[in-house]
């Protein structure tokens, strides 16, 4: 069952993260795409996140097609303008590729090349919009395609940064302009998450919009303060970082709150699946799917 | 549902309007650039920002804030400045404009990059400003509520 299959009949989604290397070397996507078959419905192909450079999104989605795995391509705003971007997305059609995730992409001064000329011709909303466009058969220039591309239109919602009422705001241009499926900042504060969860629900707009919670499985104390100081936008709540920290093996135990926050996230209304972003840990996407009971 | 966000039709301009743009554009900035900080983008959205330009954002993003706003609002590109939606955000609340926040803003046209907007706005290539605004709790609910797409 195709991930759009599975998210227009509401089905529970699992989705998780890869992250392509940094160099040619193809392989170690195909050999990544174990942790991935069988156990998850879709991966993430992130696209040279937060500016390192790191082979295409597209190239590693159509190897993982070749291995059998779903990819959903991230397509993102920083690279590109409004032409290469539908080139893309043209070319990632035609090799097969059916999801595609629209962000604005982070800020070229995060990565290896700080002095880089940042593009943002578009803005995420306005992606969405130019891939149901396409889906239309329209190009952004009004041209009318021989045939258009079908692709599922996914885009990223941050609960956990300010200002927070305007984030809902973002969502509902994100859905208007639409997106079928919402993929969230990584929960490592579950109070905060559920109360946003609560407004979005008595919004309707989970109805509209298939809400996949973001877990990210965090390896040592160190990985957690520096997601705290250093990635902006990131929550962590006074409990997670006592526990890691009190944990005598922090591996294990980020594992644990890892599978534990899963468990409480399914139970929460209007969350529509899960998303895993073990930030170059993909070797443990198995182990937590299992022991969390979920399954494709 | 027409897309808000897309206008085939792009809105051109001749080189003789350029000159009067030029002209324009000196009294224009006399005004805006010290008031709003002015980026001249030719498609003025000021009005729907609480009279703050998001053009001074580092990713000139025309739809909201992007995932990156720190603690206290603080701009993830340069965190001693704050985040500039954050600020259309608090000023909006103030003034009661937050309705307008719900606008989806098209993608920019680059033709129309350091024109005079309000030339632009005289010869119909942009919406005009959109300058008072009553009622908006209640333009909020009607726009979640009066959705076409809502399937229930």
């Amino acid at each position: 069952m195709t991930l759009k299959e599975k998210i227009e009949s509401k089905r529970f989604v699992l989705c998780a993260e890869l992250g392509p290397p940094q160099s040619c070397d193809g392989d170690v996507i195909r050999k990544k795409s174990a942790y991935f078959k069988g156990y998850v419905d879709a991966a993430n192909i992130t696209d040279n996140q937060t500016a390192l450079v790191r082979l295409s999104s597209i190239a590693s989605a159509k190897i993982l097609l070749e291995e059998g795995v779903e990819p959903i391509i991230q397509m993102t705003c920083r690279d590109r303008n409004r032409i290469a971007i539908q080139s893309d997305l043209l070319g990632a059609a035609a090799l097969g590729i059916r999801n595609v995730l629209c962000l604005t992409g982070d800020y070229q001064k995060f990565g290896d090349h700080p002095e880089a000329r940042g593009v943002f011709d578009l803005d995420s909303v306005q992606l969405i919009a130019t891939v149901k466009q396409l889906n239309q058969g329209l190009m952004l220039s009004g041209y009318e395609m021989k045939k258009a591309p079908e692709f599922l239109i996914g885009a990223a919602a941050n609960p956990f940064a300010e200002p927070f009422e305007m984030r809902l705001i973002r969502l509902y241009k994100k859905i208007q302009a639409g997106a079928h499926f919402i993929q969230t900042q990584a929960v490592f504060d579950l109070e905060l998450f559920r109360r946003w969860m609560e407004r979005v629900v008595a919004l309707g707009f989970h109805e509209k919009v298939a809400i996949l919670a973001g877990v990210m499985p965090v390896k040592s104390v160190k990985t957690l303060t520096y997601m705290q100081t250093e990635v902006p936008g990131v929550k962590i709540s006074e409990e997670y970082i006592w526990r890691m920290q009190a944990a005598p093996d922090p591996k294990s135990e980020g594992i644990k709150i890892a599978i534990e926050t899963i468990q409480e996230l399914k139970k929460i209304k209007g969350v529509r699946g899960i998303h895993l972003m073990p930030v170059l840990w993909e070797s443990i996407i198995p182990t937590i799917i299992q022991e969390a009971g979920l399954k494709v | 549902m027409a897309n808000d966000l897309i206008t085939i039709d792009k809105p051109q301009i001749t080189p003789g309007e350029r000159i009067l743009s030029r002209v324009m554009l000196f009294f224009e900035d006399l005004i805006k650039v010290p008031l709003f900080r002015c980026q001249h983008c030719g498609e003025c959205i000021l009005s729907y920002t609480a009279f703050i330009c998001s053009q001074r954002c580092p990713k000139r993003l025309r739809n909201g804030p992007c995932g990156g706003t720190g603690e206290n609002g603080a701009c993830e590109v340069y965190p001693e400045r704050k985040c500039i939606w954050y600020k259309i955000y608090l000023r909006s609340k103030l003034l009661n404009r937050v309705s307008l926040l719900y606008k989806q803003n098209k993608i920019h046209n680059w033709n129309l990059d350091h024109t005079s907007a309000w030339l632009n706005v005289f010869k119909k290539r942009i919406a005009p400003p959109f300058i008072f605004i009553r009622h908006d709790k209640q333009k909020i609910k009607d726009l979640i509520a009066n959705d076409p797409e809502r399937e229930d």
